[in-house]
């Protein structure tokens, strides 16, 4: 923890995030000898700071700056200033996450081949295969500590409450539900415990049982002396020479001091909104439309998960927050079956939220009150219920781009998000709504209510893997197509959604990302 | 529509459960109930503060009484007693009493209250029998920051309130009591 690197040290790779990409990436490479330097705007938490209140902890470790939701979606005016539920501090949203591990089916990687070009959508294949990831993800499920993998042979948690209720309604309408593969324990492994099911996933698990980048992948990069992690540093601009190769980055830290790191390589890992903002930033006259942005992608495409939710009210109790908050999966609709009306596929995936959380999202926004949604809310004890979550459509002019006048703490342009539904989400989320209230009809549901999107913890494409340089920001390592010695390691660098939980495929893809910068650096190439 | 609309304490006592949080409830709603009841038996001129005190002074008289209803009428839960409600509005009309702005909202808010239920229904609010045409009235107000900044208090202030949690059933902090995986983690057997 006690390594410090100099500001003019040009031979690191500096890193900025520390989330399940920035983390793991400067863990996989301090493990072969590469040093990083990674900036993380947001502070360092400890596990006794994380206390089971789902609003306490969503004003201690949430992205508050300012950021602008436009379109005409419901989310826009439900949450105009809250586009997207992520976390700021050493650890990213793996703090926040809950836990779900699944991999990316063949035909995501390749939505273009499968569904031919889609009106009004700007989809593409993926420049990698679900083959050449497998065994990078049987490498991120080991790391993680995957339940009900091969990967770990670790058992699952067993059937909750809130598992049994929802699984019933399933075998009822014969529909696939499985137990969650979940990245927290199940038994003591990799020196953190199993889980004692405190229920409170989303606001950082107290014991460290579900895995998190702020206690595994980090303490164990700089326990190597090859990292140094910078909290309270917020980038302000990647810096870049004549020959346009990137050569630092400029932050400010805590005190507001700005800093120009030297840089080898950098390797950007804020998440889907930050990630291309700070390429926009980045704008210089050599890029006018900002760092890696010759195709005009940079920012475009931004996806988050076809959402929605669903709870049903039953007659006795299901006592739901009993539970680890995902504690299994109906599977039956995650493929790609266009007569279901649809292209692309959906998870129902069992959640619960607490009281709290669930006053906010029943019906959210200005006219989420009266005797509907309170006679709901004194049901809580009796409601089951998942949210869904499924293939977005990438769709161009859903993005994110600077504010021309407004700027942040920072100095720097607000983020402006614009997202809408592409036509295929809307048909999709009304099927996973219709099959639903048959799931929970079959159980005798007393009242279902659907819910619409929340803010999304799932931001993916805005700096997207191609082929081709004129279609994406990067290509199939990661890399920038115009920048070599730039890199992006989140999950905007997704050129699909898929349906599952984008996690797992971030860190398998950081891990290759690892070997392949390491086996380029060798070569001298970077 | 809703086939499961018992209020709290009717639930409550339908709960066969017989776990620590279901007993803790009991208790809880055997004592809310009491105030219940004190709460309905004075039915006229119940107000947020008491008559002729400084604060209702400084709302106004119809303004005590209505927000009251207001703000029971805009997340309703018939036998929560009434000092919920009123632990919620409080810090809004302190605040109020040393702030001109807000007390404008809030008075302002009142008054439009009143100045649509007496346009449509010919009577002020708080005489409106109906739940129906109350919300009716409160609908046409719904988008006002008066409207939201008491919708938005109560939400946290009834919903985010741990004393309030074993009536909803909810369990609250779990961690320091060992979570649940030994304490009803799978324990219900009518599915």
């Amino acid at each position: 923890m006690s390594t410090k690197f100099d500001l003019n040290d040009a031979s690191l790779v500096v890193i900025i995030g520390s989330g399940a990409g920035g983390g793991t990436l400067a863990n996989e490479l301090a493990q072969k000898g590469i040093r990083s330097v990674v900036l993380e705007a947001g502070k360092r938490f400890n596990l006794s700071d994380f206390e089971n209140d789902e609003w306490k902890m969503f004003s201690k470790i949430s992205w508050l700056d300012k950021r602008h939701l436009v379109g005409p979606a419901r989310l826009a005016s439900d949450f105009p200033n809250l586009p997207a539920w992520l976390v700021k501090g050493v650890g990213g949203a793996t703090m926040h996450w809950a836990g779900v591990a699944m991999r990316f089916q063949a035909h995501e990687f390749k939505m273009k081949t499968t569904n031919g070009t889609v009106p009004g959508a700007n989809v593409l294949d993926w420049p990698i295969t679900l083959k050449e990831l497998a065994p990078y993800y049987y490498k991120a499920e080991q790391k993680m500590g995957v339940c009900g993998t091969e990967a770990t042979g670790m058992p699952f948690h067993g059937e909750s409450n809130h598992y049994k209720v929802v699984a019933e309604g399933a075998r009822r309408v014969g529909a696939k539900c499985e137990q969650a593969t979940l990245a927290i324990n199940t038994e003591v492994r990799d020196g953190r415990p199993p889980c004692q099911v405190n229920g409170f996933c989303h606001q950082g698990c107290r014991i460290g049982a579900k895995w998190s980048t702020m206690y595994t992948e980090i303490p164990k990069a700089e326990a190597t002396g090859k990292t140094e992690v910078r909290p309270e540093s917020m980038v302000l601009k990647i810096e870049h020479d004549e020959s346009g190769k990137v050569t630092g980055v400029l932050y400010a830290d805590k005190d507001g001091n700005q800093r120009l790191q030297k840089a080898r390589v950098v390797a950007v890992a804020g998440n889907s909104i930050e990630s291309p903002r700070m390429l926009l930033n980045s704008a210089s006259s050599m890029f006018p439309d900002g760092l890696a942005n010759s195709s005009g992608q940079v920012g475009q495409n931004y996806m988050t998960h076809t959402a929605g939710g669903v709870y049903a009210e039953f007659e006795k109790p299901v006592h739901m927050y009993k539970s680890t908050v995902v504690p299994g999966i109906v599977h039956e609709w995650k493929d790609n079956d266009p007569s279901r009306g649809h292209l692309g596929g959906y998870e129902l995936e069992i959640l619960h939220l607490g009281l709290p959380f669930m006053s906010a999202f029943l019906n959210p926004g200005k006219s989420g009150w009266g005797r509907g949604v309170s006679d709901s809310l004194a049901n809580y004890d009796n409601m089951a219920g998942f949210w869904i979550c499924g293939e977005d459509m990438a769709v161009e002019s859903n993005n994110i781009t600077l504010h021309p006048t407004e700027k942040d703490q920072y100095g720097l342009p607000i983020p402006v998000i614009y997202k809408t539904d592409h036509i295929n989400d809307t048909r999709m989320r009304d099927h996973a709504y219709a099959r639903s209230q048959e799931l929970f009809d079959s159980i005798g549901a007393l009242k279902v209510n659907k819910l619409p999107s929340y803010p999304a913890s799932h931001n993916m494409g805005t700096n997207r893997m191609s082929e081709r340089a004129r279609d994406g920001v990067v290509n199939r390592w990661g890399q920038s197509h115009d920048i070599k010695n730039l890199f992006v390691s989140d999950g905007s660098q997704f050129t699909s959604s898929g349906t599952e939980n984008p996690t797992l495929t971030i860190v398998a893809l950081a891990i290759r990302q690892a070997d392949y910068i390491a086996d380029q650096m060798k070569k001298k190439a970077l | 529509m809703n086939k499961n609309n018992k209020d709290l304490p009717q639930s409550i006592s339908a709960d066969k459960g017989n776990d620590a949080v279901c007993l803790n409830r009991r208790r809880f709603l055997s004592k809310t109930s009491r105030c219940a009841v004190a709460a309905s038996a004075v039915v006229l001129g119940v107000g947020l503060f008491a008559q002729n005190s400084y604060a209702a002074n400084k709302i106004g008289s119809q303004a005590n009484v209505s927000l009251l209803k207001m703000a029971r009428d805009i997340y309703p839960h018939d036998n929560l007693a009434d000092k919920y409600y009123t632990q919620v509005l409080t810090p809004m009309i302190e605040t109020a009493a040393k702030d001109d702005d807000a007390l404008a909202i809030l008075a302002d808010g009142a008054k439009s209250l009143d100045q649509i239920a007496q346009q449509q229904f010919g009577m002020h609010y708080i005489d409106i029998k109906s739940e129906q045409e109350r919300v009716v009235v409160l609908k046409q107000l719904e988008s006002a920051l008066f409207f939201q900044n008491i919708k938005g208090a109560l939400m946290m202030g009834i919903y985010n309130n741990p004393e309030l949690w074993p009536l909803f059933g909810y369990g609250g902090s779990a961690w320091e009591k060992g979570g649940y995986i030994n304490r009803g983690y799978n324990d219900i057997d009518w599915i």
